[in-house]
């Protein structure tokens, strides 16, 4: 029982993760988060979903559990199973139950790509019941107020086989977090990757044009995550053309064409 | 030529007090050395490095001979040019261990002179404007640089340099510079104090401007002699335009340096015949500037109008300022003007040609506004009559007049009008007394047109009224067409009128024809075209089917499934009953997916894109064999709602056999576009096919449009329900549509995420199966 309380407190975080607001996503979020209604995080990869959750969780001082989401994720991964230590049994709670008894935040990310039998889980914790049945004990816990339950996905994907069912995604509040504007993402750039203002200024003229590729095969354009790497690259001391090549141009596509052609924007820019 | 004229010659160039005795004698010697055919030759080159450096210029002499064993003397210039460059960025010691050295590289690539066409740079410079101008820019080969504000146009070849690097750097530069030109308004297109300031000039310089349609024409037939106010105009425009660059784009200006040296090189060489003009001042230290040398000295009056260049903000109209300034300035100093060639990157002036792009971007936009704001007012529909014919609308002869369109603007109400001038916004109009707040969509078009008008025109919205208002649409030019084709088989469909909110009952009929296939060449000639790809996309389809899951957690299988054994184990230790399911089963086939494919057959398909249909078509049954999931094929077009027709191609049963193949290779373009009905008819079939998922992809080029009133918002809208109800059937509708740009409606019509887009005809065949293939993974 000890090893298992000391676990959750691991989930908590005590440094306050740097998040620059875009819009009232906060102010939605903590009044979602009062009334206990769970959260649905839309955006294209790298624009801060994860990030926001852990400002959020910090903000609320509670712990965060967070599940990468697969398509062999099944609902005992979530829930828990019992395991066999020394010839005995004991039961070990899975992420979500962990979440609901400490009254953490569970944030399910890309929940599109878990395996549909896990909505089951999550549709009773995701409206006013608030509560998650835990069959093999034959245990029906209540969330306390504090409990939160929060999940992302891409809409940017274009695959019928994995769409969010109206059933779900009806039962949350959705934000969307988009690329920040300009001046917003320059300042994230350079505090993350501790780059000069004009270095990232640079970075975000290149991340435009290619978000504006949409029309000409570029499935998306290059994300916050990947100017921040590049600036990471950058402080390294690798000259700004390599560094954007191996983490914009080489990252986004492999078609020879866009790579040339996103090249040609780096070398315009730097 | 006599001695005496030689010397003659030679002390023109070279005033002799400058030489002691013996410098002169050798001197002459050294140039009496070469044959007298290269005497013109030789004369001009001595006077492009003579008053650069006295030493070079004998160095180059004594080497002279030895250079013209291994080039031309037509490539003499170049050769000197480059030397010269050496020398002002090096000094003398480069430039001579350059010339010592006589086989390097400069040589080396002469002798293998590069060129660079346009057709190889266009791909990789295509994406590249797009993505630096995030606006759909279109590029063309052209006598030289230029554009039109929609298009730019580049050279067809460039062959100034030996590599081809350096020659696709100046095809990038080049068609930088042209995005900059449109960037910073080179065209003067977004409304300004122009007119005031041209009457001023005009009455100032006693001249009679032209008329005022073109603002900048006007503004260059202000001046006694508008070639030289043109060409002042567009040299500081291009000095403009390249600071710009060189604070937005610091790496390309930065690669371009040597480029600048290059051309900064050859001016300097034609210069020295010409006298030095206020213009040619100009020229130097703009290429200078962009070369990063340091710049020459400039007198105070041109240095300061160069500095407001390169702070100008967004109007042109300080360029403007600037160009009748330098225009006096060159009057006051020199009576004859002789015009200079633009720059090869500054190209071409062609502002009767933007003025029809943008005209053509006016049109456009007022259609798209007035069908945007038609729907807006809608809901409220009832209060405008339909005593207005809604004909008068759709026909393009009934422009707005823009000549005084920019003066007739929309009434705001005072308050807003100071929140629209702070933010330079238009958010609202005004409208029988209401206030309409514009909705984003719209916003950004509305944006564009009063950029472009100063204003939105009261005439678009009363289009768009009208439009709205006419909700009756004529049903007349049916009659003539009933009863003249009655198929067995025939089926009535009902249609969406958006206006009414409901639908117009058992409107369409449809008629199913079969395709006779063809024999011929199509269907070979794209299996061999394609035959790489097709290798590669059946391997690709196969292994999505051979996707080795484990199944786990199954009653029976392949193997044991150890965490699920160690759950049970768990369990029953702790007295639970433990599951059954302890094995894990290879799956192999869980693929349950029936697709149908809905192909435009509209005539607007014909040639490049019905081709690349049929192409794509065939790839993707070669692929989809391979892969095992179900699928039809069905053509679609029509005329008229009496005679939509739909195409029977292949259906769920029938395997693809030499007979489908040639039923593909027979599609060809019939009438129009009316998809509301097929779409219906197909859902309904696909209803009934037992698949887990079940897929209607509808392959399409742009609007759907008949004959009749089957056209513009009502096409769309019924088109969109038509989707919708497939969507409520369980079906997933999905649109790959063709077309040069993508149009704001698509977004709409198909949906955000249920459209793909392919601007480039070439790419479908290829396109479409990894559509499929990230569709259904």
């Amino acid at each position: 029982m000890e090893s298992r309380s000391k676990k959750i407190e691991e989930h908590l975080i005590v440094e306050e993760p740097f998040y620059l607001e875009q819009k009232n996503e906060l102010t939605i979020a903590l009044a979602a988060y009062r009334n206990g209604i769970p959260l649905l995080l839309k955006g294209p990869t790298g624009s801060g979903k994860t990030r926001f959750m852990q400002f959020l969780a910090w903000k609320l001082g509670r712990p965060l559990i967070t599940v990468s989401c697969h398509d062999d994720l099944s609902t005992s991964d979530l829930v828990g199973r019992y395991l066999i230590r020394g010839g005995d049994t004991f039961w070990m709670d899975g992420p979500m139950t962990l979440a609901v008894r400490h009254g953490a935040i569970c944030y399910l990310d890309e929940v599109v790509e878990a395996r549909k039998d896990t909505t089951v889980v999550i549709h009773p914790l995701a409206d006013d019941r608030r509560e998650l049945a835990i069959e093999k004990r034959g245990e029906l816990l209540t969330a306390p107020p504090e409990f939160m339950l929060a999940v992302s996905y891409n809409p940017g994907y274009q695959s019928v086989l994995k769409d969010l069912k109206q059933s779900t995604r009806q039962r949350f509040i959705a934000l969307e977090l988009n690329y920040p504007e300009s001046p917003l993402e320059i300042n994230i750039v350079s505090h993350e990757a501790d780059v000069d203002e004009n270095m990232a200024r640079s970075l975000v003229r290149i991340a435009e044009m290619t978000r504006g590729l949409k029309d000409s095969g570029l499935q998306e354009g290059a994300s916050t995550r990947l100017l921040v790497h590049s600036g990471i690259l950058m402080k390294e001391g690798i000259p700004p053309r390599e560094a954007c090549r191996a983490t914009i141009s080489e990252a986004l596509t492999d078609d020879v064409e866009l790579i040339a052609a996103i090249d040609e924007m780096i070398s315009a820019v730097f | 030529m006599t001695k005496e004229q030689f010397e003659d010659r030679l002390w023109r160039i070279i005033p002799p007090d400058y030489l002691n005795e013996w410098e002169q004698e050798e001197l002459v010697s050294l140039v009496a050395g070469f044959d007298r055919s290269l005497d013109d030759l030789i004369f001009q080159q001595i006077a492009a490095i003579w008053p650069v450096s006295t030493a070079l210029c004998f160095s180059i002499l004594e080497e002279l001979d030895n250079t013209l064993q291994r080039i031309t003397p037509d490539e003499v210039p170049e050769w000197v040019r480059m030397i010269l460059e050496i020398f002002e960025s090096d000094g003398l010691r480069a430039a001579r261990s350059f010339l010592a050295d006589r086989d390097n590289i400069y040589f080396q690539r002469l002798r293998g002179q590069g060129s660079l066409s346009f057709e190889e740079v266009s791909a990789r410079l295509l994406p590249y404007v797009r993505g630096v101008a995030n606006k759909n820019l279109l590029l063309e080969p052209g006598p030289s640089a230029s554009t039109d504000t929609a298009t730019i146009f580049l050279p067809r070849e460039i062959t100034s340099f030996g590599d081809e690097q350096q020659n696709f750097l100046f095809y990038k530069l080049i068609a930088t510079f042209q995005w900059a030109f449109i960037e910073k308004d080179l065209y003067c297109q977004t409304t300004d104090t122009y007119i005031d300031f041209c009457s001023r000039l005009a009455q100032n310089y006693n001249t009679t401007p032209v008329a005022e349609e073109i603002i900048v024409t006007h503004f260059f037939s202000c001046f006694p002699q508008p070639d030289l106010a043109q060409e002042i105009y567009c040299l500081l425009q291009t000095v403009r335009a390249a600071s710009f660059l060189e604070d937005y784009l610091p790496g390309l200006m930065g690669d371009a340096q040597c480029i600048f040296s290059h051309l900064a090189s050859l001016e300097a060489v034609r210069s020295i015949e010409e006298p030095v003009t206020v213009i040619q001042k100009i020229r130097h230290w703009l290429l200078r500037f962009c070369a990063g040398l340091t710049i020459t000295d400039v007198d105070k009056e041109l240095a300061d109008v160069l500095m407001e260049m390169q702070t100008l903000s967004s109007a042109s109209i300080g360029v403007m300022l600037a160009t009748s300034r330098v225009y006096d300035q060159c009057c006051k100093v020199e009576a004859g003007h002789v015009l200079r060639e633009p720059f090869i990157f500054q190209g071409a002036f062609h502002a009767a040609a933007a003025h029809r792009a943008r005209l053509a971007r006016r049109e456009e936009n007022r259609t798209q506004f007035v069908e945007a704001l038609a729907s807006l007012f809608l809901p409220g529909a009832d209060k405008a009559d339909d005593s207005t014919g809604a004909e008068d609308e759709d026909s393009p002869t009934q422009q707005v007049d823009t000549s005084d369109s920019g003066i007739t603007l929309m009434q705001f109400e005072p308050g807003k009008e100071e929140e629209q001038q702070a933010t330079g916004e238009t958010r609202y109009i005004r409208l029988e007394d209401q206030d309409l707040e514009i909705p984003d969509d719209i916003h950004e078009l509305a944006r564009e047109i009063s950029n472009d008008m100063g204003g939105l025109p009261s005439a678009y919205i009363d289009s768009a009224q009208k439009m709205a208002g006419s909700g009756n649409f004529h049903h007349g030019t049916q009659s003539d067409e009933a009863g003249e084709e009655v198929t067995a088989g025939e089926k009535t469909y009902d249609e969406w009128d958006f206006r009414r909110q409901g639908f117009r009952k058992n409107w369409c009929h449809l008629i199913e024809k079969k395709v006779t296939p063809t024999r011929g060449t199509f269907v070979s000639a794209t299996l061999e075209k394609y035959r790489g790809q097709i290798i590669q996309l059946k391997r690709q389809f196969e292994m999505m089917r051979t996707q080795h899951r484990f199944m786990k957690r199954q009653r029976d299988g392949d193997d044991i499934d150890i965490e699920a054994l160690t759950d049970a184990l768990g369990d029953s230790r702790a007295g639970q009953a433990p599951s059954d399911r302890l094995f894990i089963r290879l799956l192999r086939d869980e693929r349950d997916i029936a697709t149908l494919f809905l192909v435009d057959m509209s005539s607007s398909t014909e040639g490049w894109v019905g081709n690349a249909l049929k192409e794509s078509l065939i790839i993707l049954c070669e692929a989809l064999e391979s892969l095992g999931d179900r699928y039809a094929i069905y053509g679609f077009s029509g005329m008229r709602r009496t005679r939509s027709i739909i195409f029977h191609v292949k259906d769920f049963k029938e395997a693809y056999t030499d007979e489908i193949k040639g039923r593909i290779a027979a599609i060809s373009p019939v009438d129009y576009t009316r998809m509301g009905a097929p779409i219906r008819h197909f859902t309904e079939i696909l209803a009934r096919v037992d698949a887990k998922v079940r897929l209607l992809l509808i392959l399409t080029d742009g609007k759907p449009e008949d004959y009749d009133d089957y056209k513009g918002e009502y096409a769309i809208e019924d088109t969109r329900h038509a989707l919708l109800e497939a969507k409520s059937a369980g079906i997933h509708p999905f649109c790959i549509t063709i077309d040069r740009e993508a149009q704001d409606y698509m977004a709409h019509m198909f949906g955000e995420i249920n459209y793909a887009f392919i601007n480039d005809v070439k790419k479908l065949p290829l396109r479409v199966p990894e559509i499929y293939r990230t569709l259904t993974s």
